[in-house]
């Protein structure tokens, strides 16, 4: 079991790791405003700010989408500070990688900072498991994702329980801390 | 001379038929000559300076080697020199082959090419622009290019509240900023505040070749 859960991490926080490495270097990303009528006003670019926002929130259908590399975020409220490299998307944003999918209330980067996070009702879903918790916090520096309140990692055959977890790729590492609970069917066809 | 009563009443009736022949050629048929009209000859001057003033301030100043002014419309041609002002001072400086003002609607239309160009690089290119005085709109119906600040702005259309510095771009809209290019159907760009409101759908991308 443990084996597959290393599988999952591992898994998990390469596509993590990629997000960052795609930020540390120089983007080629795309930024698309669709679904919105010729005079509903889409958003403000503050030039000498350097900060671009958005909000298409009370405009049904309409959604703003920002693609870098192989990662896109999706969602209707968002702002990107240019200066700092900082793009923060609020009210619901999806964020997918080939067939990983982190949803969150809000969904951060840190660009200066290397540094992705997600708050706020944080589902991570990939092809093995689903992961459940209030806050998930990637640093591309330290290496290591950390999922706070709340923390249940779902399996086809089981589940994982507790309030704090971490994980660092290059270590092939996993860290529970306080009081974990797991429940697993063992049964065998 | 005795006349008989016979040749007496014919020659009074031919008096009188004669006399009818001419009341009815001049009352009815003859169209009285017009009254004089007073027609003010075109006047076309060489080699000008004109200076427009609005309440006292000089608003625009021209050097045209041709100026032809027909009733309240001023074509000038072969221009030379055009300075636009704003509280006194230049503002923008155009060059375009020809103008023509419609004194009274405060109309100034520069058939282009015409290139205006203002203070830290600003930069205007359209086919026509449309000057009005009343409102200080600067308008261009057509495609304009604007280069402003690093930024390279085109659009299909645009009217500018010069007074305000407000530009409303629509249409087509692209914008080159620093290595991205922005393509939108409508934007707002207040020149002083440095901030563009957007209206419909955006496309932002990283310009092919930029760093």
């Amino acid at each position: 079991m443990i084996k597959k859960l290393i599988i999952f991490f591992l898994f998990a926080l390469l596509l993590l790791a990629a997000l960052g490495a795609s930020g540390a270097e120089k983007q080629s990303g795309k930024l698309e405003i669709t679904g919105v009528p010729a005079d509903a006003a889409t958003g403000r670019y503050d030039r000498e700010a350097g900060v671009f926002s958005a909000d298409v929130s009370g405009i049904e259908g309409a959604l703003i989408r920002v693609t870098f590399e192989e990662v896109t975020i999706v969602g209707q409220i968002m702002e990107w500070r240019t200066e700092d490299d900082y793009l923060i998307f609020t009210s619901g944003a999806e964020l997918t990688k080939e067939d990983f999918t982190l949803t969150a209330d809000t969904v951060e980067y840190f660009g200066s900072e290397n540094r992705l996070q997600a708050a706020g009702n944080v589902v991570v879903v990939t092809e093995d498991a689903t992961v459940y918790s209030d806050q998930l916090v990637y640093n591309e520096e330290t290496d290591e994702a950390v999922f706070t309140g709340q923390v249940k990692v779902a399996f086809e055959d089981g589940t994982l329980e507790g309030e704090r977890f971490v994980m660092f790729l290059e270590k092939n590492e996993l860290q529970f801390f306080g009081a974990f609970q797991g429940l697993f069917n063992t049964e065998r066809e | 001379m005795n006349l008989s009563t016979k040749a007496k009443r014919l020659i009074a009736a031919g008096v009188v038929l004669v006399g009818v022949i001419l009341f009815i050629t001049f009352r009815y048929l003859a169209t009285p000559a017009p009254p004089a009209v007073s027609v003010p000859p075109s006047v076309q001057l060489v080699e000008s300076r004109l200076v427009g003033r609005k309440e006292g301030q000089r608003q625009w100043e021209i050097v045209s080697r041709m100026v032809l002014q027909e009733g309240d419309v001023v074509t000038l041609s072969e221009l030379e020199e055009m300075i636009v002002f704003q509280d006194g001072e230049p503002y923008l400086s155009i060059d375009t082959p020809r103008a023509q003002w419609q004194r009274k609607q405060e109309i100034l239309h520069l058939h282009g090419p015409v290139l205006v160009e203002g203070k830290e690089g600003f930069q205007l290119e359209s086919d026509f622009l449309e000057w009005q005085g009343r409102t200080n709109m600067l308008s261009s119906p057509g495609p304009v290019r604007i280069i402003w600040r690093g930024m390279e702005i085109t659009a299909s259309e645009m009217a500018m509240d010069t007074e305000e510095g407000v530009v409303h771009l629509k249409r087509d809209v692209e914008i080159r900023d620093e290595g991205l290019v922005w393509k939108l159907e409508e934007v707002v760009y207040n020149l002083d505040a440095e901030s563009m409101d957007f209206y419909g759908n955006v496309l932002m991308e990283e310009e092919a070749g930029s760093d």
